[in-house]
């Protein structure tokens, strides 16, 4: 917005706050959803990235010595909320944090209005890789399209040629989040002789997936690759079980590794795959720190169980992501009270070395990656996870996707997203 | 004292037809008027404009649009969502595919396709009433829906299914998209609505708005003094769809900048349906007045424990907010079955009597 | 022509091709069709004691279910869990009765279809809250279902039968003749009859309005707490059922808004066809997810030519 009125209205909501107003703050509000059908998947992220930020305060007293304020604001993973929330929080806020990929497209064109950064971390617009078109936005450590790479190439068996003749089934979310793969797998399809088959899941349908499942029984796909979020994961591997689809030919995005919902189905669901930029380590000296400072404390809203999950460990993760963008902007600029646009430096200059991420306590957790003025992503890689009867396992090394085949994708969706939004600022002067 | 009628004496029917037969009425409009046109928008903050004033005056216009169908045609409609959905869809392929085309007229004209296919579903009319009828405007509703997640055409074949608003220019200003200032677009929405509105008021009074009462109150029985009921109720149901999608146009356009395709589902078709049975069917100013509580209500709700320092959960707010919307429905149906618009003619009579009791 | 061959020879040839496939398909279907049918019943049920159109019935089923696991969850055994459920609807009975449809009795039937809209929005928002939005599993085992399935080999295929949607088949049919011995034996069954047949004649002979529509109300509550039961274990507990409950609106509509043989007839025949029109013709030809408004199309095409549904009662006005 003009600047005069976001002046005016950061003056006005401060001296509303008065008392509060005069404490040094960093305000990164999380647009959660703790309800609704997308509450179960979303509940241990959400829990994950507060205790991750709590701990920072408790312990470091905040980052740079300023606390944290991870305020929540709930959205029911509704697009129309999430903007209400946005547009309640973005005077004050120095990041956003939309949780869902409706959300980010939503605010996206807003951002560079607005002038606040985007962290989508392993969610939104795939695009958003490209740093001189989404100048606010940032989808570390890996996009969507890189996922949908790397669980293709890793069932292809390192080469993509072998999937020729086959039938691959994309069960998704019928949502801005499900199709997003969409370009991509529909190029690889036309590029490698497979047939690609996808089956959407409508938002009411979620958790009544028999239509989905009878055609998935009709058409005896060799694979079938599923983005689903929420209520319909749990619903779609009970289907699976259930029409006896042999689970070493499902494989889900990241999203599709919740604990909970294999456990429903326990034994029967062994042999299920899902990629993932995260790996739980219990074990990591940041869970020790976390138990020590926060949990133990009870402040925690997670329950014991949930603390030994991908999710929960996923979100700090995300936490740590943010921190450490505010850490690097603080440094780059000399100041701990850093603005949105500071912050956006901090994150363009991300990197995460093996050194860094020890010295953080996440050892084991994620994998390095560095981001920079042209690439809002980093591409980390990922692992594949295995559901063994009773829980996830790694069952992969680190896997890659082959950005020589993504980036032109990248480059031809960026320019016809900055062509359908004209007057679109794009930033010429990034090098590589 | 305020209402005073003395002096103000009829000596024509015309007079007494007039559309303010009362002078304190038309100064009255004359003060809403000019606070919406002048006071508003120098006072409003981004806030103001982007929570209240724009979507008050969007939910009112399809609350308008359905009040003329349901509240005076008498028939029901669950679909309004769908429809708000045709002309917004419309308006998104109307800008993108001509881009050169002014807004208000792809505005003005999206409302036509919203009021072709609300004949198109209006036709049942004719031989199904009441709640069957209710229940085949659901067939609209969903079907609707569907059409625009599948139909890739109507979105330009955009990975995510979701319509972003372009950069719009109108005169030199920024009129919709991310680069246009809530003040561009408040007045935007403001000329539309306040135009809309007098065509409305000016239906309602003629002869199009005594059919519609007439086959409202008895269809059988308009039918036999004469009234042609294929056509009043097809009138009705275009007049109806063709406001209530410059509506949609309006809300995708001038306010929430993008939709998905769920953005129109059935709530937001009941939404609508409460502002107009609150604010009172049968009644224009209801829907200002409806829409103003139904608005209104969540962010005062949002603001209120703030203001006492009580910490409440965002979730439970939205919580509280429907239940108290359900109770309001049901007190207003018990108390004032003809809304929010009847209780201020109570108010206006009571003016003009005070001081006296009678 | 390819088109023509596409929608009228290939689905039944695939149809004939895979007969087992068609079984299970069917199968399906008459399982969701059930359902719909056990909210179009509770539908039914009031309308013809009251003449309201409930629009309530499907949150019912919402809130009964989330009811029964939420006092499981605070640690009561499976079948105390379900009688405080029902003591819970039966308040529910009592409170819409005193607070909601008393005042409004002699209102337009419009204005009581509003008031059950209203008691939707309550019911949600207080659900939510006592709750929690959440998806939950069903107690289905703590309740006794079963679990596991039944394998057929029709034809050479092969053809599952989960033994929970054989128990919720089982079920509903008891409790549909339960249903009908009550409103056929019993007094307070026939008074509910009396009352759908003619409201003033009803009163006069002395059937007390409230206390009847009280119990239809806790019936529809009962119905309702048997739908979310059997929904909940095949999907979960969660407010999006409530969506699912909105197809027992086009049941209605085919079967008329009078008829219990309508509401069973016209469940199963919308949970088979539209399982049916989704596989065979929505998802290779029109890109799938039919079954959101292939009933209320259906339903609507059927009223173009029956205003008053497969089973209603002719409509005859007068001036």
């Amino acid at each position: 917005m003009r600047p005069w009125t976001r002046l005016a209205l950061a003056g006005a909501v401060a001296a509303m706050a008065a008392g509060a107003a005069a404490a040094q703050e960093l305000y990164t509000p999380n647009l959660s959803y703790r309800t609704g059908p997308f509450a179960a998947t979303g509940i241990p992220l959400m829990n994950g990235q507060r205790d991750y930020m709590l701990m920072l305060n408790a312990r470091d007293g905040g980052i740079g010595g300023i606390p944290v304020n991870f305020e929540e604001c709930e959205t029911g993973y509704n697009t129309e909320k999430g903007v209400e929330c946005y547009e309640k929080t973005k005077a004050q806020a120095i990041v956003t944090q939309p949780w869902s990929t409706g959300i980010t497209l939503q605010v996206l064109p807003k951002t560079n209005v607005d002038q606040i950064p985007i962290l989508a971390p392993g969610y939104g617009f795939s695009p958003m890789t490209d740093g001189r078109t989404f100048q606010w936005a940032f989808n570390p450590p890996a996009s969507y399209w890189d996922g949908a790479y790397m669980i293709l190439h890793h069932l292809s068996g390192g080469d993509l040629g072998t999937l020729s003749g086959k039938k691959i089934a994309f069960l998704h979310l019928d949502h801005p989040y499900g199709k997003e793969p969409l370009p991509l797998l529909e190029k690889l399809a036309a590029d490698h002789g497979f047939t690609l088959l996808p089956i959407p899941v409508g938002l009411t349908e979620m958790q009544n997936q028999s239509a989905q499942w009878l055609q998935i029984r009709r058409e005896q796909p060799d694979f079938v690759i599923m983005w689903g979020w929420g209520a319909m994961n749990a619903a779609a591997i009970a289907e699976a079980v259930k029409t006896r689809y042999p689970m070493n030919q499902f494989v889900g995005v990241w999203w599709a590794s919740h604990t909970d919902d294999l456990q429903l189905v326990g034994e029967a669901g062994k042999g299920y795959r899902a990629i993932s930029w995260s790996l739980p380590n219990p074990e990591a000296p940041v869970m020790a720190a976390i138990r020590e400072h926060v949990i133990d404390a009870g402040k925690s809203l997670a329950s014991a169980e949930e603390v030994g999950e991908v999710f929960y460990q996923r979100g700090i993760v995300i936490s740590a992501i943010l921190a450490e963008g505010i850490r690097v902007a603080q440094e780059m600029h000399g100041t701990a009270q850093i603005t949105a646009a500071q912050l956006r430096d901090g994150l363009e200059n991300l990197d995460f070395t093996q050194e860094r991420i020890d010295e953080l306590g996440l050892t084991g957790m994620m994998a390095p990656f560095s981001t920079s003025c042209a690439d809002h992503t980093g591409h980390s890689g990922a692992w594949m996870l295995e559901w063994d009867g009773t829980q996830f396992v790694q069952a992969s090394d680190l896997l890659q996707a082959d950005q020589a085949v993504i980036a032109p994708l990248v480059a031809e969706k960026a320019a016809e997203y900055a062509a359908a939004n004209a007057p679109w600022p794009v930033n010429e002067a990034c090098e590589g | 004292m305020l209402y005073r009628t003395a002096g103000q004496f009829k000596t024509s029917y015309r007079a007494d037809q007039a559309l303010f037969p009362l002078r304190q009425d038309a100064i009255l409009l004359g003060v809403i008027l000019a606070l919406a046109w002048v006071v508003f928008p120098l006072t409003a903050s981004e806030f103001a404009y982007q929570t209240l004033l724009i979507p008050v005056l969007i939910y009112a216009l399809a609350a308008l649009g359905l009040n003329l169908l349901t509240g005076y045609a008498g028939q029901l409609s669950l679909g309004t969502g769908a429809f708000m959905g045709v002309g917004a869809y419309a308006c998104y392929k109307l800008i993108t595919l001509f881009p050169e085309l002014n807004l208000v007229v792809a505005v003005l004209l999206s409302g036509l396709f919203s009021a072709g296919v609300g004949v198109l579903f209006g036709l049942p009319s004719l031989r199904i009433k009441g709640f069957y009828l209710a229940i085949a405007t659901l067939a609209a509703q969903f079907f609707l829906v569907w059409l625009f997640e599948k139909w890739g055409w109507l979105y330009n074949d955009n990975a995510s299914g979701a319509i972003q608003v372009p950069n719009v220019e109108m005169f030199g200003i920024w009129v919709a998209g991310p680069l246009a200032t809530s003040t561009a677009q408040y007045y935007f929405v403001l000329g539309i609505v306040t135009f809309l509105t007098v065509v409305a008021i000016n239906l309602t009074r003629g002869a199009a708005g005594r059919t519609w009462k007439a086959v409202r109150d008895m269809d059988i029985a308009a039918e036999l003094i004469g009234i042609n009921l294929m056509k009043a109720k097809l009138h009705a149901f275009a007049v109806s769809s063709y406001i209530v999608g410059v509506a949609g146009a309006l809300f995708v356009f001038m306010w929430r900048g993008a939709a998905e395709p769920n953005l129109f589902d059935i709530d937001l078709s009941f939404r609508v349906l409460f502002i107009a049975i609150i604010g009172g069917l049968g009644s224009i100013l209801g829907n200002y007045l409806g829409a103003i509580l139904i608005v209104a209500l969540p962010v005062l709700l949002n603001t209120v424990p703030d203001l006492f320092g009580i910490a409440i959960k965002s979730a439970t707010v939205e919580h509280v907010n429907v239940i108290i919307v359900g109770c309001l429905i049901i007190l207003f149906l018990i108390l004032e079955p003809h809304g929010l618009a009847r209780l201020w003619q109570l108010v206006r009579e009571k003016l003009i009597l005070w001081p006296f009791p009678h | 022509m390819e088109l023509l061959q596409r929608i009228l020879v290939r689905p039944f040839a695939e149809m004939f091709g895979a007969p087992d496939f068609l079984m299970q398909v069917i199968w399906e279907g008459l399982v969701s069709g059930i359902l719909y049918a056990l909210i179009a019943l509770g539908f039914v049920l009031i309308f013809r004691a009251s003449r309201i159109f409930n629009f309530a019935q499907g949150i019912m089923v919402v809130f009964a279910a989330l009811t029964l696991v939420g006092l499981h969850a605070m640690g009561l055994p499976a079948w105390v869990a379900f009688a405080g459920t029902l003591a819970v609807m039966f308040g529910l009975a009592v409170a819409i009765e005193r607070l909601v449809l008393r005042p409004l009795i002699g209102q337009p039937d419009i204005v009581l279809f509003m008031a059950t809209i209203g008691i939707t929005l309550i019911l949600v928002g207080s659900g939510e809250i006592i709750f929690g939005g959440e998806n939950k599993v069903m107690i289905a085992r703590e309740l006794g279902i079963p679990s596991g399935s039944v394998e057929l080999n029709p034809f050479g295929g092969f053809m599952l039968l989960e033994a929970r949607d054989i128990t919720v088949v089982a079920g509903a049919v008891a409790m549909v003749l339960g249903l009908l011995a009550f409103l056929n034996y019993s007094r307070m069954g026939r008074a509910i009859r009396a009352l759908g047949d003619d409201h003033q004649a009803a009163v006069s002979v002395g059937i007390s309005l409230s206390a009847i529509w009280v119990l239809v109300w806790f019936v529809a509550g009962i119905i309702a707490l048997m739908t979310g039961i059997a929904w909940g274990s095949r999907a979960g507990v969660s407010f999006a059922l409530e969506i699912i409950a909105l197809k027992a609106l086009p049941v209605l509509m085919l079967g008329g808004l009078e008829s219990i043989t309508g509401a069973i007839v016209g469940g199963l025949l919308i949970g088979v066809l539209e399982k049916l029109f989704e596989i065979y013709w929505g998802q290779p030809l029109l890109g799938g997810s039919t079954e959101a408004w292939f009933a209320y199309v259906l339903a609507l095409i059927v009223l173009l030519f029956r205003p008053q549904g497969l089973f209603g009662e002719r409509i005859i006005e007068r001036v």
